[in-house]
């Protein structure tokens, strides 16, 4: 309290009554929240009570067929091979039924696609939303309207929106983590900031997939895993470099004293401080060796050609479970099945089944599934017809993803599509519908949750947006 | 069988429809009455009104019963709420709440033979039917403005909102009288210390003669100041450094942040734009030759329409139009119109938020929210636009479905061109192989009709042709693009992004909602009528309109140009604009803390020539500027914001200026312009590519030169500029944001470009001096031109302690904490 900081401190509460803490005085300015986004300061503003306290977002990229996998359709399977009389571009197509079988799950006695057996053994706690649709079919824009609201302007994606409601949990780490993102489709705009603070970023671990057709050419390998920057300093001891971050200190508290109220100054100071702590925890926070050998086969760590996927599942739940506000994992296959499906679909479930349903296992049995919320979807879904024969179009007008523990109903299905599963019909549920759930779940409301730049105020559900009350528990 | 089958699905549908209807309609009804309760946000409603109610009232109904179109037939007119409520000849045309009983929906439904709406047309379809019911169940929310009955135009509330004090002209004010006598040296001082006075403050103190120094260094040309800066009068000073070289490297980047400057198209397919630079070459020049304002916009907006008196300027004027090409596209679209639109879009909201701090881009789905600009007013700009072609380069690939052509510039003696020759084999080769590809093609067409007809496999005809198909696509796009970067023997070409008019003038359709599939009536290109000087200026009879467009934007009767160029630069100056927002002088945007100020700043601004040195030269002559930034409780209490001056704002340096501040200190930095772009020089077109490319530094730095001639390219910043808040290179930035947050901190500490700094930092001042008390003496005049206090050097030598010469890691670790302090950051 008597520290020669607390003069200015104190000005600055009277300021903003909030107390913002020391970060980005000139970019937080919004009108309502004024949550202190910072990294050195966790503060935690919902607008009510929040069910859910971090997210985990595995993104299924090139849009899984959710006829196939989550929206099961008697008719589709009965009428498949007769004609579409849905579809923009379904002239002389056919409707085909699910390419593999349906089967149920669970005491709910979900619907879902026997090739998720893994995932299927947590239906009870799956809130499977089949209404979903987007504005656009096609991957690049329905990627990034996902991620950010909008594919046509420059938006903050919903992690940055995320830290900057709520802040981060652990002073020693970014708030928001995003696992070898996809470097086409939008790139690092699906976890940028925007205008938003720097601090609100997604910090990319990992070098991601590279743009459509280039990533045939590399191997995984070729890839250098690029984790945070600037973490390490190979030139000096950390007790030379402990000694050097005092003298920075020294001179900047020199300057506080020799003049008061310089909140960047003090942002200043406590930036190096983090920074110094952020290098003795992080590494330490990857290193998933340290997870014991049941676990690692629980997740399929060392078992078949990749294991990518398991790995960051693990490393997914490790941060969450220190502290990180919001992660994203990418598929390390994708479901963009215009071609044979049939063979295709099962290697794309195969490939993330056993770690998604390990995670599901890991965070129930650590306590976390309840306030932690699991998203398990793509930017769209495909046709039920097939305009070749074994395969599936784009299709934004309907589909499904599936959400779990953070204050969501489980074994239940929400909202429905037509009959052969083309068009959300019932509770239809937009991206901006979904984005106000998610920000609901997670004690915000997307409608005062607004941040001013450039004299514009911007949302992320921009001027919709419905709060879907019915998969709230 | 097959009828069959398609009849019972269509029954189905049908079934399921009315099903769905029914049951919107009645939790509609019931959430009517919640809504009475909780007074449920009417933004979604209105929205849900702008979406889902007007766009179907204006396509099918104002025909017959609007104002605009001057009829009401059966005494109806539905372009207001009030005339729905009030009704026709058959009565209200409204229940609010009761859809059932509202004529306006009952007509839709076609359930009564004798009230068909819309006449002799099929009935819309159910699921517009269901958002009328819905409409109308939760309060028919009609944010339309009252319209007088009559015939005529709706310029009703549009006047009113043209009185916003943006809108208005400038007028030269009195310059006020102060209490005091002695502080002011200049008009502006009146204007700042009147106000002051009247909110019983003073102004500070001047700064200390070696802070000033300092803060007019950084605030003219973005470096610490030099030895040679010493002890002159203030004035002369000034005139050293407003002439100095380093002076438009670092305003030119200001403009930078305004024009969107980037040399990629971002967003989802993110390819390099390899020309652009010809660009922020030519900002460079323009403020070095200190240009005036109104013809650097002239040459911006249509550069390409003026006349040159030789090849030399006709290039200059033709690189300047880039500033119409070099913002993001969605070169990934599939739909050639769409892509145009949005490109157009994006274009009218650039120049309108960057030139004139309003957006008239607002107005292109329904007329402006909240400014006087309607729907006419842009589709007129889109009309200009369309007749306009923009060549921004890229080749077709398998991201870009929207390769586009390039600027041919005259050959110039000393021309730098960047983009490879091909030599004379070369040039062959992609000759045979395109004619190859078009061989291929029809060789592909052929192959997959006779597969058709043979009755082989038609997934396997379909998946062979579709691969081919993609195939050729994608190997020509590449060969088509080489192509036009060189000549007929393969020397590369002069080029550049710019725009020039394109083949066919057209006028564009208003089209409802923005849509693309709605078009409405033909807008004449033209002006917008924002303030006062309306359409009149319309486009000449095959010519795009662009040159009046340009015109109309430097009119003396415009108040917007002016006054927001002299605010962005005040902003530069004092950390913010007298208007705060110096994007938005609209009716959203914030008032002007001084008006007469901006006003005088303004007029006197035109009257000097459009001037931006000028402009500065007097701002910075100010006693104002002269200040001191130190703290100040009484006045902070008064004023936490500082709105009115009563000192100098203390600013972080802007990351440019920290990276090339630090180069200054470590002797490194090469003053000298950059020779065109590492972009240029790429290899690839891909700039998602780019972390893969192992020659390219990680940092995407490598440099010694300034800051501004770093690649700058759209979501692959280099780390400096990433780390340090550098404009958001996709949207027009009049002042960057600041932020302190910890990855600033491990670059500070960690990363190579700061530790190489400190390490030749350190080299530097111990071969310089020749003891350890000078060598500190040393280090604080390169790093913060300034002698260390005592304390300080009490505080260095307790850090160095027995350190030998030899001994450089200490010297290092001492010097790249100077470049990691506050002190380094800030301007006081």
């Amino acid at each position: 309290m008597d520290s020669p900081l607390s003069l200015s401190r104190r000005a600055l509460l009277k300021r903003s009554s909030l107390g913002l803490g020391w970060l980005a005085f000139s970019a937080l300015t919004a009108r309502d929240v004024k949550a202190a986004t910072s990294l050195g300061v966790p503060k935690v503003r919902t607008h009510f009570p929040a069910r859910a306290r971090r997210v985990i977002v595995l993104t299924m990229r090139g849009g899984p067929s959710h006829v196939d996998l989550l929206d099961y359709k008697p008719d589709l399977e009965r009428y498949s091979g007769k004609p579409s009389t849905r579809g923009t571009n379904a002239q002389g197509a056919n409707l085909l039924g699910p390419v593999h079988p349906f089967r149920r799950y669970g005491e709910s006695g979900l619907h879902m696609t026997s090739l998720l057996p893994r995932i299927g053994e947590h239906a009870d706690d799956l809130c499977v939303i089949n209404s979903m649709h987007t504005d656009v079919p096609n991957h690049a824009p329905a990627v990034v309207q996902m991620h950010t609201g909008s594919f046509q302007f420059v938006r903050p994606s919903l992690g940055a929106w995320t830290l900057y409601g709520l802040g981060s949990e652990n002073e020693n780490l970014p708030g928001f983590i995003t696992l070898n993102p996809p470097a086409g489709d939008g790139g690092s705009r699906n976890y940028g900031n925007a205008f938003l603070p720097s601090v609100c970023q997604g910090t990319r671990l990992g070098t991601g997939q590279l743009p459509g057709l280039y990533s045939l050419f590399f191997k995984n390998s070729d890839l250098a895993d690029s984790g945070i920057r600037n973490l390490e300093n190979t030139s000096r001891s950390s007790a030379q470099q402990r000694r050097q971050l005092d003298l920075i200190r020294e001179m900047n508290e020199a300057r506080l004293a020799r003049e008061p109220h310089q909140p960047e100054v003090e942002g200043m100071i406590e930036s190096f401080e983090l920074a110094f702590r952020m290098q003795m925890e992080v590494p330490d926070v990857l290193d998933i060796e340290a997870e014991s050998q049941e676990t690692l086969d629980l997740y399929g760590v060392g078992q078949g050609r990749d294991d990518r996927f398991a790995r960051q599942c693990i490393l997914a739940r490790r941060l969450v479970e220190n502290g990180v506000r919001f992660v994203e994992v990418a598929s390390p296959l994708d479901w963009d099945h215009h071609t044979l499906i049939s063979q295709n679909l099962p290697k794309s479930c195969a490939a993330v089944d056993q770690a998604t349903g390990a995670l599901l296992t890991d965070l129930k049995r650590r306590g976390m599934l309840e306030d932690t919320l699991v998203i398990w979807g793509g930017e769209f879904g495909r046709t039920p017809y097939a305009p070749g024969l074994d395969g599936r179009d784009h299709n934004h007008k309907g589909f499904s993803l599936w959400m779990a523990g953070g204050g969501v109903k489980g074994g239940i299905n929400y909202g429905a599509t037509d009959e052969i599963g083309y068009e959300a019909v019932d509770n239809p549920m937009h991206i901006r519908d979904w984005h106000a759930t998610v920000l609901h779940l997670l004690g915000l409301d997307h409608t005062r949750l607004i941040y001013t730049y450039g004299g514009q105020e911007f949302r992320l559900t921009d001027n919709g947006g419905q709060v879907a009350k019915e998969i709230l528990i | 069988m097959r009828t069959n089958q398609r009849l019972s699905l269509e029954k189905l549908r049908r079934e399921r429809a009315g099903a769905y209807l029914r049951a919107r309609v009645l939790s509609a009804l019931s959430t009517a009455l919640l809504a009475a309760v909780i007074n449920a946000a009417p933004s979604a409603k209105e929205r849900f009104f702008e979406t889902k109610i007007r766009p179907i009232l204006a396509d099918h109904c104002y025909e017959c019963h609007s104002v605009e179109a001057g009829k009401s037939k059966g005494g109806l007119r539905v372009d207001d709420r009030e005339a729905l409520l009030s009704g026709g000849d058959s009565g209200p045309s409204l229940v609010i709440g009761k859809p059932d009983e509202s004529l306006l929906l009952t007509s839709m439904r076609h359930t009564d033979p004798d009230l068909v709406m819309p006449p002799e047309k099929p009935r819309l379809p159910d699921s517009v039917l269901a958002d009328f019911a819905r409409w109308i169940a939760e309060g028919a929310v009609d944010p339309r403005k009252k319209l007088e009955g009559g015939k005529g135009k709706i310029a009703h509330d549009f006047e009113s909102r043209k009185r916003h004090w943006s809108y208005l002209p400038i007028v030269e004010p009195e310059i006020p009288l102060t209490k005091r006598l002695d502080w002011p040296t200049s008009d502006i001082d009146r204007f700042i210390l009147a106000k002051l006075e009247e909110n019983h403050l003073s102004p500070s103190p001047d700064a200390a003669p070696d802070v000033l120094r300092r803060r007019l260094s950084f605030d003219l040309t973005g470096l610490p100041p030099t030895e040679a800066d010493a002890d002159r009068p203030w004035e002369e000073s000034v005139d050293l450094l407003l002439n100095s070289a380093a002076y438009a490297p670092h305003w030119a980047r200001h403009w930078l942040d305004v024009a969107r400057y980037a040399e990629s198209n971002g967003k989802e397919a993110n390819l390099i734009y390899p020309h652009a630079w010809r660009y922020r070459d030519y900002v460079i020049d323009a403020f070095d030759n200190d240009l005036p304002y109104d013809r650097f916009l002239v040459e911006q907006i249509a550069g390409d329409l003026l006349p040159a008196k030789n090849d030399g300027e006709r290039a200059r004027l033709l690189t300047a139009t880039g500033y119409l090409a070099i913002g993001p596209k969605n070169l990934a679209s599939q739909v050639p119109e769409q892509f145009t639109a949005e490109l157009i879009d994006e274009q009218i909201d650039s120049f309108s938020r960057g030139l004139l701090g309003v957006s008239l881009a607002c107005a292109r789905c329904h007329d402006h929210k909240s400014e006087p600009v309607t729907m006419a007013d842009y589709y007129a700009l889109v009309g200009i636009f369309k007749s306009t072609d923009t060549r921004y380069g890229t080749w077709v690939d398998t991201e870009n479905n929207q390769g586009g052509h390039l600027v041919r510039l005259p050959n110039l003696p000393g021309q730098i061109i960047l983009t490879p020759s091909l030599s004379k084999e070369a040039l062959a080769e992609v000759r045979a192989r395109l004619a190859q590809l078009n061989e291929d093609e029809k060789l592909a067409k052929k192959k997959a009709e006779e597969g058709r007809k043979s009755g082989t496999d038609p997934q396997k005809v379909f998946n062979a042709a579709l691969s081919e198909a993609l195939r050729i696509y994608w190997s020509r796009g590449p060969l088509v693009g080489q192509l036009e970067t060189v000549d007929d023997t393969g020397k590369a070409l002069p080029l550049c992004m710019g725009v020039v008019e394109a083949a066919k003038m057209c006028d564009s359709p208003r089209y409802d909602r923005g849509d693309l599939l709605h078009p409405g009536q033909l807008i004449p290109r033209g002006v917008p009528s924002l303030y006062g000087l309306s359409t009149e200026i319309q486009a000449p009879e095959g010519k795009s309109g662009r040159l009046q467009l340009a015109r109309w934007i430097i009119d003396p009767e415009n108040p917007l140009t002016a006054r927001v160029i002299v605010n962005r630069t005040w902003s530069h100056l004092f950390g913010v604009g007298l208007v705060e927002t110096e994007d938005d002088f609209g009716r959203t945007g914030a008032a002007p803390s001084h008006p007469e100020l901006l006003d005088f700043l303004a007029s006197r601004f035109r009257h000097n020539g459009w001037s931006i040195r000028w402009l500065i030269r007097e701002i910075l002559l100010s006693h104002t500027y002269r200040q001191s930034s130190f703290w100040r409780q009484d006045a902070f209490e008064a004023d936490p914001d500082n709105r009115l001056l009563w000192r100098v704002n203390k600013r972080r340096l802007e990351a440019e200026a920290i990276r090339d501040s630090m180069l200054a200190a470590s002797g490194e930095l090469d003053v000298r312009p950059a020779r065109g772009s590492l972009v240029a020089t790429l290899p690839i077109q891909s700039a998602g590519m780019v972390p893969l490319n192992r020659s390219l530094p990680k940092d995407l730095d490598g440099s010694l030169h300034r800051s501004i001639y770093l690649p700058i390219l759209r979501d692959q910043l280099p780390e400096v500029l990433q780390q340090f808040d550098f404009a958001e290179p996709s949207l027009v930035v009049g002042r960057r944001d600041t932020t302190y947050a910890a990855p600033q901190a491990l670059y500070l500490i960690n990363s190579d470009f700061v530790i190489a700094r400190a390490t030749a930092l350190a080299r530097r001042i111990l071969e310089v001096a020749p003891d350890r008390e000078a060598r500190i003496e040393a280090a604080y005049r390169y790093c913060l031109s300034r002698k260390p206090l005592a304390s300080e050097i009490v505080l260095a030598q307790k850090f160095i302690q027995n350190a030998k010469d030899s001994d450089l890691s200490v010297w290092q670790d001492f010097c790249q904490a100077l470049l990691a302090s506050a002190d380094f950051r800030m301007i006081d």
